[in-house]
């Protein structure tokens, strides 16, 4: 059942757009893929969905393991300041000069400031006391804020003719780029190696969910496990920030809808909320191209949109669980 | 049957400026249930922590089996040590099958032993049920299945009673009193003195960090000693069997 879902995803991705295809339109451009839309559908949207696809794959598996790490089912890349941080990192690699190449820097800052921004959102958090949720999240709140502000200066003084501010800040407030085949094999490929390097946490994750001591007595290390799936974690976000600038929300909802499916136990919620989650960035994408033609919304936009509402449950169904 | 599993010398621990446990010696041994007892901030529980390897003392030696307690490989130390927290609430709602799943994970032979291991504490039927909807009763035999799942030799639980009734209580003394008969060195942490009267081999006292006393059960009911720990009077009866029952009756004078 979930399985089926990206599929669908992928098509109504494909079909939503500037020009949104009718049934018998799109039949047309599979009977005759030499015409001009359906040169338009596999040369630009085919790699735009996919793209997106991969992003939301990866923010739903970021949303994974730091709900598991940090054993709160609100955490989530972008409200814990993570993605903000990657979004720093990435802001800085573009516009101020650097002595090593962009397309190094930017990866390399986009992770490095993602893992920053955790570590600091996590000791914040423990300054309130042990496994608060509402400290995680607040922390995450005013760690996001800051970095969001000092994001905005640069921007401001920094851009030029050569960086237009237009192009970084539709970035930051959420969209993915339509990519070459080859910049799209190479996210294919990392979203792949997330995938298994997140399966590779499951166990501990699943450990972890029995509080501290009961995971430390049954034979994880839990300070070592922490410290390697936060680093897990941010390379995860990292990557989706990259390529999909900040996108909220979907990290969250993906990992539940997935557990409302399967359970908690975390190597078969993994794949399926990866699943959600791609099928999630796909329509959501595909909305934002096909609301306000021929301009384009940003995705950020749309996922909090429906993703806020979905937040606010959880709340309330945690706070009763209390 | 007294071969010492788990031995702690002089061990200290402190935080915060404050002394929880100071030059606490303890040798649990195989086959025998040693009680602990003592009033809230005696140093139980970070005592139990220690032992169990979740704390590491601040000066003195806890052994496993002859080796230092922290040199053990995590997953080796898994198998032959289980922990039976105090509270326990999962993070997420497993399903009683995961969580002996997680326990079993520890053993050699892995899952082969699952359903064996649900029939001997009688969780079969619910193999299926997510933890919130359980009863206490039914929270503590799933959670213990899952500490005892790799049958360990050293058992240390912190106060696994305190959530149960009379009935689960008893029945959890009874199910640490049968480890104890295959061969496991059991410690446990006990408010209920009767309790710990009733079923446990030797008797550990603390307060104020210290081990104030330790001796078989009709030796730390005697007049004198609990007077001493918990600074009220206590009245003794006297079961049919002999053995004491204690009652705590009024604070001493002045």
């Amino acid at each position: 059942m979930t399985w089926l879902l990206p599929p669908l995803g992928l098509l109504a991705g494909l079909l939503l757009g500037a020009e949104t295809l009718s049934p018998a339109e799109a039949w047309s451009v599979l009977r005759d893929p030499g015409q001009p839309l359906a040169q338009l559908i596999w040369q630009w949207r085919m790699p735009r969905v996919l793209a997106a696809g991969c992003v939301g794959a990866l923010l739903a598996l970021g949303g994974v393991v730091f709900q598991g790490v940090f054993r709160n089912p609100l955490a989530e890349p972008y409200l814990l300041g993570s993605a903000g941080g990657a979004a720093m990192g990435a802001t800085v690699a573009l516009l101020v000069a650097l002595p090593v190449p962009s397309s190094l820097a930017l990866p390399a800052l986009a992770f490095a400031g993602a893992w920053g921004a955790t570590w600091l959102v996590l000791a914040l958090a423990r300054l309130a006391g042990p496994a608060s949720i509402a400290a995680l999240l607040l922390a995450g709140v005013a760690v996001a804020a800051v970095l969001g502000a000092m994001r905005s200066f640069l921007m401001l003084a920094l851009s030029d003719e050569t960086v237009s501010l237009q192009a970084v800040l539709s970035w930051a407030l959420g969209g993915v780029q339509t990519p070459a085949w080859p910049q799209l094999a190479l996210l294919a490929g990392l979203t792949g190696a997330a995938l298994l390097l997140c399966l590779a946490l499951a166990r501990g994750l699943d450990l972890l969910g029995l509080g501290e001591a009961v995971a430390e007595s049954f034979g994880l290390q839990v300070r070592r496990f922490v410290a390697l799936a936060v680093l897990a974690g941010a390379f995860v976000v990292a990557v989706s920030v990259v390529w999909g600038g900040l996108v909220g929300f979907v990290g969250l909802m993906a990992p539940h809808l997935a557990r409302w499916q399967v359970g908690a136990l975390h190597a078969p919620l993994m794949p399926r909320a990866a699943a959600i989650g791609a099928t999630l960035a796909m329509l959501c994408d595909g909305a934002a191209r096909a609301v306000l033609p021929p301009a384009e919304i940003p995705l950020g936009l749309v996922t909090a949109l429906i993703g806020a509402p979905f937040f606010l449950l959880i709340l309330a169904r945690e706070a009763r669980r209390r | 049957m007294s071969g010492v599993a788990l031995q702690a010398r002089d061990v200290s621990r402190w935080a915060g400026g404050k002394t929880l446990v100071e030059a606490a010696s303890l040798a649990l041994r195989s086959g025998e249930v040693l009680g602990i007892i003592g009033p809230n901030g005696a140093g139980k529980s970070t005592l139990v922590r220690m032992l169990a390897g979740l704390d590491r003392p601040d000066r003195g030696e806890i052994t496993l089996l002859g080796r230092p307690l922290m040199q053990w490989p995590a997953h080796e130390r898994a198998r032959r040590l289980g922990y039976l927290p105090q509270h326990f609430t999962p993070h997420w709602d497993y399903r009683v099958t995961e969580l002996l799943r997680l326990g079993l994970d520890r053993t050699p032979q892995g899952m082969a032993g699952l359903s064996a291991l649900a029939a001997q504490h009688g969780l079969e039927p619910l193999l299926e049920r997510r933890w919130s909807s359980l009863s206490g009763g039914e929270r503590g035999r799933s959670l213990a299945a899952a500490v005892l799942a790799p049958s360990p030799g050293v058992i240390l639980a912190d106060e696994p009673a305190a959530a149960l009734d009379i009935g689960q209580a008893a029945a959890l003394m009874a199910l640490l009193k049968g480890r104890a008969a295959m061969g496991a060195a059991v410690a446990v942490v006990v408010h209920d003195l009767n309790l710990a009267f009733r079923w446990c081999d030797r008797i550990a006292a603390m307060g104020g960090g210290r081990i104030r006393g330790e001796g078989v059960p009709s030796a730390m009911s005697a007049p004198g000693v609990l007077e001493d720990i918990f600074g009220i009077e206590f009245e003794r009866l006297h079961a049919a069997d002999g053995s004491a029952v204690v009652l705590a009756v009024r604070r001493p004078q002045g």
